[in-house]
């Protein structure tokens, strides 16, 4: 049963498509990364995921039922724009969004003031919102977005204007929700950050969608063809047969093999000239160079009558 | 239901805890108290403290008038008396006053040359030398002190007694005592005209600053995942105007326990009270009414717009409605139930103002009381609809401030 199922959903505003015929589904307890470059359509979909829009065409499910506004007390959801009354205290203002949600003022303060504490901004919840840093409103806008306990959590770019102390905080609340069975979706445009999280991805490019599928299933379709090896001493290893090309960068280098060539072969060559190595990688593309190989093959890939009609 | 209670909640408390709303409650009745009463006060007490000379060969008659002028009813002048020996003698001390009022230390506010009639039974003639020749009041003391002087010697003239002339031309005194001061009933009335006008437009643009502020920063997205932007504005309107009424409330208070108290009967001189609470209870419905009107208007602009600056582009929707309302109060003073004043009282726009205003000055037929409120009501309805279509669509607009083909289509838009 999905939690979140979009079908052919497609959304114009006046002449600039937004989003063209996407589709995709969101298993129970699974992490979801949306990616795609800036203006791509994240976070339109998005909208129309939470009914703020509604789509042209196409349908969009939440919880296995048609989209309708009580769904939306079991959804949490955080905008890319991040916005908080300024003048509000934060813990008035954190009750305020709780309520909103369902909850009583108890309950909304008690739940506040244990993620305060979780996030580590207890010393700021009498200040006005105003008062506070970018970072620091980033994670009380945060906690309004998981204060009713939603089964489904979407976050439109969470690590955005974060310093990586902050990201990483959020990443492992992130993770530790899923472990509890909560389902996430979030949008990002920096997909190194999200290869390690992500369950399942949905790549979007230019309003249509590029790719999609588990994060497993999408690198095993590519040949785990790359090395990343550091060395000091002999290079005459990098002409060995089994690469294809290499870029060297003084002790690094980054290697890509020929087609169903065996990356051992290249090691025990290299030890046997006598070259000490610090380090011996074997890898599959990267996300990046997946999404940047996708969409450049793309320009042709994506047929042109999809995008006038789609 | 219960969404937009806690919208409007945290609106009405976010704003009554802040400075503006308690110095606004103070200092605006105080403004307009004194703005009304003050005006009324100076111009009724001042007396022409002017110094003026006066040319004249008629010894007794300028005598007459410098005594007029220095202890008359509403003027005490001071009054220097030339009398001038031959016509040579008359241009040589006008010459002098010239240079005296030219003159930027010369304390003359200016002079009368009085020119004896050629013949015995014609009028002589006034010429008056001013020092800035828009004084247009110690020119009015001036010719009423002359038309008293004249009167008084041409009764004397015909054989009438002193004491007769005093009786006779004593100021006429009208006893309103029965239905109070007039003149304070009138300047209450104004005092909540001028109120009502200041907590409309006031509330009004608070409406349309607080959508603005929220589209500004952002808070509106997080709070359309949860509610529906109808509730939001329904709440929003809801917040803002129970702070407007508690405003309002705590003056009408206090002017009902000043106006019972003895300071207003001293200020005010009647044993009747300034305010009453018909007027009240009227203000207050009226208040509730033309906020409604006023404030969905400015729902609908704070929702096109993108800023204050954008906002203060359009608000003439809200200020043109208002300011015909004070070009008609000049009719309805004239004549509260002429027809004119009636149509005008019943246009949704006008009647918060107007009515209530006719109200305050004369008996209005229940009946048509009643159809403003029906028409008021009619009114709100309809600029609800609108406006939250509009705010629907245009609180998720950004940038571009649309055009009046897109707000149309907004309208269509489910």
């Amino acid at each position: 049963m999905p939690i979140v199922e979009l079908q052919h959903v497609r959304k114009a505003y006046d002449t600039k498509i937004a989003v063209a015929d996407l589709s995709f589904t969101i298993e129970p307890g699974s992490m979801f990364g949306l990616l795609g470059p800036n203006g791509s359509g994240k976070t339109s979909s998005i909208r129309m995921m939470i009914g703020i829009t509604v789509p042209d065409s196409g349908t969009v499910s939440l919880f296995n039922k048609p989209f309708s506004r009580d769904l939306l007390k079991r959804v949490g959801y955080l905008p890319e724009e991040r916005g908080l009354y300024k003048k509000m205290k934060v813990m008035d203002q954190l009750i305020f969004l709780g309520q909103l949600r369902g909850l009583d003022a108890t309950t909304a303060s008690k739940r506040a003031h244990d993620w305060c504490d979780r996030l580590g901004i207890t010393s700021s919840i009498d200040k006005k919102t105003e008062e506070l840093s970018k970072g620091m409103q980033q994670k009380i806008q945060f906690i309004s977005t998981l204060l009713h306990e939603p089964e489904l959590i979407i976050m439109d770019e969470p690590f955005s204007g974060l310093d990586p102390v902050n990201a990483v905080l959020l990443m492992d609340t992130l993770i530790d929700l899923r472990k509890q069975g909560r389902t996430i979706l979030f949008s990002t445009h920096r997909m190194d950050q999200v290869e390690k999280i992500c369950d399942n991805i949905c790549l979007i490019h230019n309003s249509h969608l590029v790719l999609s599928g588990s994060m497993r299933e999408i690198k095993s379709r590519y040949p785990v063809n790359r090395v990343l090896l550091n060395f000091t001493g002999d290079d005459s290893f990098l002409n060995h047969p089994t690469i294809h090309s290499a870029k060297n960068y003084g002790g690094h280098v980054e290697i890509l093999l020929n087609d169903g060539a065996d990356a051992q072969a290249l090691l025990a060559d290299a030890v046997r000239t006598g070259t000490r190595i610090t380090r011996f990688e074997v890898m599959e593309p990267t996300l990046e160079e997946i999404f940047i190989e996708k969409v450049t093959e793309g320009s042709t890939g994506i047929p042109a009558g999809e995008k006038v009609n789609a | 239901m219960h969404n937009i209670w806690l919208i409007a909640k945290r609106e009405y408390l976010e704003r009554i805890r802040t400075k503006a709303f308690l110095i606004a409650t103070i200092l605006i009745p105080l403004f307009m108290g004194v703005f009304v009463f003050g005006s009324g006060y100076l111009a009724n007490r001042t007396k022409s403290s002017a110094h003026i000379a006066i040319v004249s060969t008629d010894a007794s008659f300028s005598a007459d008038l410098k005594q007029e002028l220095q202890s008359g009813k509403n003027s005490g002048m001071r009054v220097d008396l030339l009398a001038p020996t031959s016509a040579s003698d008359t241009d040589e001390i006008r010459a002098n006053l010239d240079r005296n009022l030219h003159d930027n230390s010369g304390d003359l506010t200016g002079y009368l040359v009085v020119t004896s009639p050629s013949q015995s039974n014609a009028r002589a003639l006034f010429t008056y030398v001013p020092r800035s020749a828009g004084d247009i009041s110690t020119e009015d003391t001036l010719s009423t002190a002359i038309q008293n002087v004249i009167t008084r010697e041409g009764l004397t003239h015909q054989g009438m007694g002193s004491t007769d002339i005093a009786a006779l031309m004593a100021p006429v005194k009208i006893d309103t005592s029965k239905t109070g001061d007039s003149r304070a009933a009138f300047g209450a009335a104004y005092l909540l005209f001028f109120l009502m006008y200041m907590v409309i437009m006031l509330y009004g643009m608070n409406t349309a600053r607080s959508i603005i502020e929220e589209k500004t920063s952002r808070v509106f997205e997080v709070m359309l995942s949860t509610i529906k932007p109808d509730e939001m504005l329904a709440g929003k309107i809801l917040g803002v105007g129970a702070v407007g009424i508690t405003q309002v409330g705590v003056w009408m208070l206090a002017a009902a326990i000043l106006g019972s108290t003895s300071l207003a009967t001293g200020l005010i001189g009647t044993g009747h009270s300034l305010i009453s609470f018909t007027q009240i209870f009227f203000f207050v419905v009226y208040f509730i009414f033309g906020f409604l009107v006023y404030s969905s208007i400015a729902a609908a602009l704070g929702a096109m717009t993108n800023s204050e600056q954008e906002l203060q582009q359009l608000n003439m929707f809200l200020v043109i409605p208002l300011a015909f309302c004070f070009l008609m109060i000049f009719v309805i003073v004239h004549a509260p139930n002429s027809t004119l004043a009636q149509i005008v009282s019943l246009i949704p726009f006008c009647s918060p103002l107007l009515m209530n205003f006719r109200i305050s000055l004369t008996t209005v037929p229940p009946w048509q009381i009643g159809l403003s409120f029906v028409l008021m009501s009619l009114t709100i309805l309809a600029i609800l609809w609108v406006a939250s279509r509009i705010y629907r669509v245009g609180i998720l607009m950004y940038g571009k401030k649309p055009n009046l083909p897109e707000i149309l289509r907004w309208l269509k838009y489910s």
